[in-house]
């Protein structure tokens, strides 16, 4: 299996436990905070596996670091309303 | 709605292989990948086309509240990069040099990894 189709794998997977979490009744930060947290990992697979960036790992952390801030500011609007 | 994030990613997954290929010196499966992503594409832009259909036709539109107004923005500008993403993948695969695949690919990923991050905030919160 290339690194690609695994990453696929774990793309679908993410996917899967996204739609899991949004049809469980779930609501508030129990809902908010693991959704942009799958979403984040998403993320990640996407520029590490399919852009590549695994090998510029400075880059990887800095995309990183950018995500994690994005997913924070998302999760604090929401949770604000 | 959760069905467009899985046809992307797995759009992104068939433009990545192509990049393979296109390495590889393998033109003809480079070209077909590269087919296949941009049907996806394709699909992805019908489920849009009848999500807006959908939502006209029950009276919903840019002015209906300030969520829509933002929603068909940030959806409707999204949709446009992958239409943008799908001509720019035919012209690669035309091309089929590895580093107009790569910058193709790498412009269909972000279209990918764009979506990824905008769905949850529109569909799911």
């Amino acid at each position: 299996m290339t690194r690609a189709t695994k990453a696929l794998a774990s793309l679908l997977a993410l996917s899967a436990a996204s739609t899991a979490l949004a049809a469980s009744g779930l609501a508030g930060a129990a809902l908010t905070l693991p959704i942009l947290m799958l979403s984040g990992l998403k993320a990640h697979v996407i520029l590490r596996d399919y852009l590549g960036l695994r090998i510029a790992p400075g880059w990887l952390r800095g995309f990183d670091l950018g995500l994690t801030l994005l997913i924070l500011t998302f999760a604090g609007l929401a949770l604000a309303v | 709605m959760t069905c467009s994030a899985r046809i992307l990613v797995t759009s992104g997954w068939l433009a990545a292989l192509g990049l393979q290929a296109a390495e590889a010196g393998k033109t003809l499966r480079l070209r077909l990948l590269l087919a296949a992503a941009i049907a996806f594409g394709a699909v992805f832009l019908i489920l849009k086309g009848t999500e807006y259909a959908n939502l006209f036709r029950q009276g919903i539109g840019t002015e209906t509240h300030a969520f829509y107004t933002f929603s068909f923005l940030l959806t409707g500008f999204h949709a446009a990069h992958v239409l943008a993403g799908m001509i720019l993948l035919a012209l690669v695969g035309w091309l089929a040099t590895p580093k107009a695949v790569e910058a193709g690919a790498a412009f269909w990923h972000m279209v990918d990894l764009v979506w990824v991050l905008l769905f949850p905030v529109v569909y799911l919160l």
